[in-house]
């Protein structure tokens, strides 16, 4: 016990100064309080007539509570010293700054550490305890101890620190006084726990305070101890929380309480015979009383409460999905239904990807679900080492000889080995040595294995000599062979893959994409005012990067919308024809012309037709006329069109506020529209306006065409990721934007802006007219400001360029009050400095000086906002290129965020140490 | 004739800067006018009457169901009125629907659209509504056989509105009508069979300058009368034989009433509101009755916070109780006549971790139950013994 106390190992040193009082405590708070669990209780094991040692209980604090003490002190003397590497919390510097040495224990600690204490550890074989929160019904932890009573032990050994936990039993069952008996064990991945002698609760509170959680609420004072204690634990859980791996808490559980055999671990009665229900995770068995209140709601099947969250004991693998009779009688049909479809697909009940090593690689998600998905997949695939013959598709366990044909060429594993399956017949297929009976069956099937050949063999049993063109046959090709093989029990590939391997690709049709749901896509959000381009931004990435971009369906009903924008257009010119005229008239003034005549008046045949459009436009059904009008009207809209007070009026279409710039494209191609085989093209659909407004949220999923350097991604997936595109109409979702909450997975936002804004006007929310880009400016600033978005990496599209450039030949920048300090000529050199112009030899053009004013303008404000760089992109929406480019762009800037050493986001290092202390 | 139509639009505007001005000061005076009605509020006259509040014992109010298998944050939920099943929509995109006394699932849909906002159980309990940002609200029927892949088909969409579905509500023991309201600032009665819109109540067209509807309650006692709670900080009572305006609109709350709900008689009805109040209004009068704002009963000084949004907002079988969720984890039981905050289920054991979202009581008033951003719902119950009687 004492001599523990100077191991270099600890990670806290044990404060030897003067007493502190509670209050006096100086804060210290590097830690996000509300992210971490806090530890409570500690129940006392005291069922055995040795000097007990007891275990501290884990007990999460629910985090509602730990709101409520945001103000939490953290004594200077206590540290709660992370791994530097995971570079999270080194609060004090205080002499309590031992190094952890070790944080992570996964599975491979349990045979270490038996192995450690093999003598104490009890007839069970793991050495993890289930942990259950007493009070808070959240996750438990478990910790590497074994809660055997029987040791004796003062002291527990650790793997990494060999520190001896020596409480006294008399302190913990005062401390634990109001426990109750039903506790379990919580473990954790901890392993260096450090707590020191405690002979007299006093003392123990004064000396072993490591991390003092100075006002827990609802925890008595003589639990600080304890808590002290588990604090490191779980936060060591919560930096795996933290990183979104369902992994994370891959850590073994056992039930805390041994009761006595065959009792309910609940209510503690029943015997062997009665029927019960057994956690799939930490083994507990409760009676048909007690099974639900246990398990709750089991939403990821049946498991205690406590094992929530927690990866399946793999023995019991097996039995994922099938249901009890007691369940089946407890619950209704679809309740059972339910639960099994849970247990079975739920994330956390997955094989670990890392436990399966294929060639002395473990296998990474993807890899897995490669594997798993492909038409002939390994049957019940277990945890442990595989070989995998990538050309024939041979799989088997390592050191054996295959096991079954599974679908060739997957990107799995390493490559094989000469000694995967342990043969040592000289004889070789694709680089493996093979197995005595394998070269009984290839003699057997009349392939020559004389002088030791190596053989190229591919997954339809053709077989070469290695370094030889000419096939010498086929392995499997004889009806012999088959004979054979099943003889020797090896074997054959599987000709027809769908009837056998129907159940699969039943159930991992879909288990597979909705376990792996998680790590893709990613989300881009695709926001902007109404008018800024984002429904073109849409359309073009689905131009781009869609196969199909648009099926039949969905071009014929943009087919109506285009007609019916295009009559809309043509409302709006009649309205300008009218007034119009109607000016022609007063200017002509008293000098009463012959007959009203102006260049603006139309015949009165189509007059009557006009007159009827607008009518209909004005009471808002025009779309309901529609159809029957498209056939019957053509002429007489292609004649109106074509008639000079039309085109005069057109001419004069600048004068004409509501009618939109892209009316032109339309309106000058007015016959090809109206006719009824008309079918739009990509770039017609681009054009249209309210073709994907209807709806206030469309998405569409895609992935970049592979490039070069996405092959060597250092996961080595084969798949370009796939992104989402969200894009959310702002005009009807209200300035209060609810909505905003829902996208916090979204990676990064693209705020979409029209430059060509600056000149226009707008109603806003009050009633007043407001410049378009101020408009923009607050709705980006209530965007970016949004507690949601804090952390979110924004990407500003400027769009419209093409149109921006043209209006400042009409209209100068500074109109916009924002822009009221824009000085072209000035600022010249300096925005050169700012953004690096691609044609820097070129003096940069007006509507490039003017583009790089408004970025930097936003960028400022931006920088202001959250201390943040904002992307900057300036786009034509209508140019393919340019969208292509700003979305790479936007590609790019998530990976810059993911190779960020960041917490939340670093996928890999919770591999890498599962992994490692696996092996 | 159509000349001077048209060379009045100047005019034309200018009246209606008129009118909207005078319409805001009339207004105005109205609300001055309601000032100086108002003499007395329920708490004040009831503790003038000598009412002691209600207060709570230990066992009165426990979590004793956790319902766990969302895995996103729980918008909304709704129970059966008759039998003891909840239906929950959460951000995984899932509707779930649970057996309330085995805390069981027994449904979970994958809906097309995973941003949903909110959820409804039919009269019957035979088919569930939601609706989210896809702007249409979808029918599921519960008894549909399960297509191959193991989803529940869509049985009914309900598409029109032009913005998202805030909120959706069956019209009571009726199983054919539904109402919704939308982020079109509009509310819509609909039919189900025939998925067409009975009445459009609301929106640009018709009762000029609104918001975003957020919230309905159906007046339980008479079917036809509803309200509906917007971003424009106002709660509007509707009939829906009358979809032209608005029988009456409530103002009083200074941010977005983000849910209504029809007191259990009928007369009058809750709010809860960003504001971090909630108030009780009359429709007979037009009568603001009650303010209920925790600033008045814990006194968080300093806390430069203001106070957390009302999300949602519920009133036990007599009245006398009302639940409210706070955005920060809180969920008060309010004494409706005292205006005191009873019960904080948020300081409970067990309690929710995060933004309680919505909240619905049971048919028959035993049980609430909560949902929020944590991803579970928890149901609240009396926990203590009771003596039979």
């Amino acid at each position: 016990m004492d001599s523990n106390t100077d191991l270099p190992y600890s990670f806290a040193v044990e404060y030897s100064g003067p007493p502190i009082s509670h209050r006096s405590l100086p804060r210290a708070l590097p830690i996000d309080i509300s992210k971490i669990p806090v530890a409570a209780v500690v129940p006392v094991s005291r069922n055995s007539s040795k000097l007990l040692s007891s275990m501290p209980v884990v007990q999460p604090i629910v985090v509602s509570k730990l709101l409520g003490c945001n103000d939490t002190i953290v004594s200077p003397n206590s540290v709660i010293s992370f791994n530097a590497d995971k570079n999270c919390i080194g609060n004090g510097t205080g002499n309590g700054t031992g190094a952890e040495t070790e944080t992570t224990v996964s599975p491979g600690f349990e045979e270490q550490s038996s192995g450690e204490f093999s003598d104490m550890v009890n007839n069970r074989d793991g050495v993890g305890l289930g942990g259950r929160g007493e009070s808070s019904g959240t996750l438990g932890f478990s910790d590497s101890f074994d809660k055997s009573r029987e040791f004796s032990g003062n002291s527990l050994a650790f793997r990494a620190c060999k520190e001896s936990l020596d409480l006294n039993q008399q302190d913990w069952v005062s401390n634990g006084s109001g426990l109750s008996l039903s506790f379990e064990y919580p473990s954790s991945r901890v392993s260096s726990l450090k707590t020191g002698d405690c002979k007299d609760e006093p003392s123990f509170d004064r000396k072993n305070r490591l991390i003092g959680f100075g006002d827990i609420e609802s925890e008595t004072e003589s639990f600080v101890d304890d808590i002290d204690i588990d604090v490191n634990i779980n936060i060591n859980i919560n930096i795996n929380i933290n990183q979104g791996q369902p992994e994370a808490a891959r850590v073994k559980k056992e039930p805390g309480v041994k009761t006595k055999k065959g009792v309910c671990y609940r209510c503690n009665k029943g015997n062997r015979f009665t029927e019960k229900e057994v956690c799939i995770v930490c083994n507990a068995k409760y009676c048909v009383n007690c099974v639900l209140r246990a398990m709750g709601s089991m939403p990821e099947g049946r498991k205690c409460v406590a094992c929530i969250g927690y990866s399946i004991d793999e023995s019991k693998r097996g039995n994922l999905g099938k249901c009890s009779r007691m369940l089946k009688r407890l619950l209704n049909n679809l309740e059972v239904r339910q639960v099994m479809k849970a247990e079975k697909l739920c994330a956390v009940n997955q094989l670990p990807p890392e436990y399966v090593c294929v060639n002395r690689k473990p296998l990474c998600h993807d890899e897995l679900a490669i594997l798993q998905s492909c038409p002939n997949p390994p049957k019940k695939l277990k945890p442990g080492n595989y070989w995998y013959d990538k050309v024939s598709g041979l799989w088997g366990k390592e050191g054996e000889k295959p096991s079954k044909i599974i679908s060739p060429h997957l990107n799995v594993g390493a490559p094989i080995m000469p000694n995967a399956s342990n043969g040592n017949t000289g004889v070789f297929i694709n680089g493996r040595e093979i197995t005595k009976v394998e070269l009984r069956m290839l003699q057997l099937s009349g392939v020559q294995c004389a002088g030791n050949p190596h053989f190229w063999v591919n997954d339809d049993g053709s077989y070469q000599e290695e370094g030889q063109k000419n096939t010498r046959g086929y392995i499997w090709g004889k009806a012999g062979t088959k004979l054979v093989c099943a003889v020797l029990s090896l074997p054959v590939p599987s000709k027809q893959v769908y009837p056998t391997g129907e159940q699969f690709s039943n159930t991992l049709g879909q288990s597979v994409p909705d376990y792996f749901d998680q790590i893709a896509p990613r989300k881009l959000l695709l926001v902007g005012c109404s008018g800024s381009g984002t429904s073109t931004i849409y359309k073009q990435a689905k131009i781009l990067y869609k196969e199909i971009p648009f099926t039949d369906e969905e071009r014929e009903s943009i087919k109506f919308i285009i007609q019916s924008n295009f009559y809309s257009y043509l409302g709006i010119l009649l309205e300008g024809c009218e007034r119009f005229e109607d000016e022609a008239l007063n200017n002509t003034g008293n000098q009463v012309s012959e007959n009203d005549e102006t260049v603006y008046s139309i015949p009165p045949r189509l007059k009557t037709f006009s007159d009827w459009l607008l009518k209909t436009m004005v009471a808002g059904n025009l779309e309901d006329i529609f159809t029957a009008a498209t056939r019957e009207y053509a002429p007489v809209v292609e004649e109106l069109w074509n008639h000079p007070a039309m085109q005069a009026t057109y001419k004069r279409r600048n004068e004409l506020e509501t009618l939109p710039s892209v009316s032109s494209y339309f309106l000058e191609q007015a016959a090809k529209i109206l006719s009824t085989d008309y079918t739009p093209s990509d770039v017609d659909i681009l054009y249209a306006e309210h073709v994907t407004s209807s709806n206030g949220l469309s998405t569409v999923d895609f992935s970049f065409p592979l490039s070069l350097d996405e092959n060597n991604d250092k996961s080595e997936q084969h798949n370009s990721p796939r992104f989402q595109l969200i894009r959310v109409q702002a005009r009807g979702f209200g300035e209060n934007c609810k909505w905003l909450d829902m996208f916090e997975d979204v990676r990064v936002v693209i705020f979409c802006i029209s430059l060509s804004d600056f000149d226009q006007y707008a109603v806003d929310a009050n009633g007043n007219l407001v410049n378009k880009m101020l408009l923009n400016k607050k709705f980006f600033t209530s965007i970016v400001t949004h507690p949601t978005y804090e952390q979110m990496e924004f990407l500003l599209i400027l769009n419209k360029f093409d149109v921006f450039e043209d209006q400042l030949e009409r209209v100068p920048l500074t109109c916009c009050d924002w822009f009221s300090d824009f000085r072209p000529v000035v600022s010249r050199n300096s925005q050169n400095k700012n953004i690096s112009s691609n044609n820097i030899n070129h003096s940069p053009s007006m509507g490039q000086m003017a583009s790089h004013y408004v970025a930097v303008k936003f960028k400022k404000l931006y920088a202001s906002l959250t201390d943040r760089k904002l992307y900057v992109s300036v786009v034509k929406g209508l140019d393919p290129n340019s969208v292509d480019q700003t979305l790479k762009y936007a590609k790019e800037i998530l990976e810059w965020d993911e190779e960020k050493p960041n917490f939340n986001f670093n996928e890999y290092t919770i591999y890498s140490s599962d992994s490692g202390s696996d092996s | 004739m159509q000349r001077s139509e048209m060379s009045s639009v100047a005019e034309l505007k200018e009246r209606h800067m008129a009118a909207t001005e005078t319409l805001t000061s009339l207004r105005q005076r109205l609300r001055e006018r309601r000032l100086q009605l108002l003499d007395t509020d329920v708490a004040t006259y009831a503790r003038a009457q000598g009412k002691s509040p209600v207060s709570f014992g230990p066992t009165d109010l426990v979590c004793c169901r956790i319902l766990q298998g969302h895995t996103g944050k729980v918008y909304s939920l709704d129970w059966t009125p008759e039998k003891n099943r909840i239906v929950s929509a959460s951000q995984d995109g899932r509707l779930i629907v649970w057996n309330a006394l085995t805390s069981q699932k027994t449904h979970a849909i994958k809906l097309p659209c995973a941003w949903v906002m909110t959820c409804a159980f039919s009269p019957t309990g035979q088919s569930v509504a939601c609706g989210g940002l896809d702007s249409m609200c979808s029918i599921f029927n519960l008894s549909t056989p399960l297509e191959k892949d193991g989803n529940l088909p869509v049985s009914r969409t309900l598409s029109g509105h032009k913005g998202y579905v805030s909120t959706c509500q069956y019209v009571p023991d009726d199983d054919t009508h539904l109402i919704t309201g939308s982020g079109d600032q509009a509310c819509v009665l609909w039919d189900i069979t025939t998925g067409l819109r009975t009445s459009v109540f609301g929106g640009e067209f018709q009762s000029g300058k609104t918001a975003d509807v957020l919230s309905v309650s159906i007046n339980g006692s008479n079917s036809r009368m509803f309200v509906s709670g917007s971003c424009d900080a106002t709660a509007r009572l509707w009939d829906t034989r009358v979809a032209s305006r608005a029988v009456r609109t409530f103002y009083g709350h200074e941010g977005d009433v983000n849910s209504v709900k029809f007191f259990p008689d009928g007369n009058r009805f809750g709010t809860g509101s960003d504001d971090g109040t909630c108030r009780l209004f009359d429709i007979r009068t037009g009568h603001q009755l009650q303010v209920y704002s925790p600033q008045q009963q814990l006194q968080n000084g300093g806390n430069n916070n203001p106070n957390p949004d009302v999300t949602s907002i519920a009133f036990s079988i007599s009245g006398r109780l009302l639940f409210a969720s706070y955005s920060n984890g809180d969920c008060f039981v309010w004494d409706t006549l005292l205006a005191e905050v009873v019960l904080n289920l948020g300081t409970l054991q067990n309690s929710h971790e995060s933004r309680v979202s919505c909240l619905g009581l049971a048919a028959d008033g035993s049980a609430l139950c909560t949902g929020s951003w944590d991803t579970s719902l928890k149901i609240w119950a009396f926990g203590g013994h009771r003596t039979v009687i």
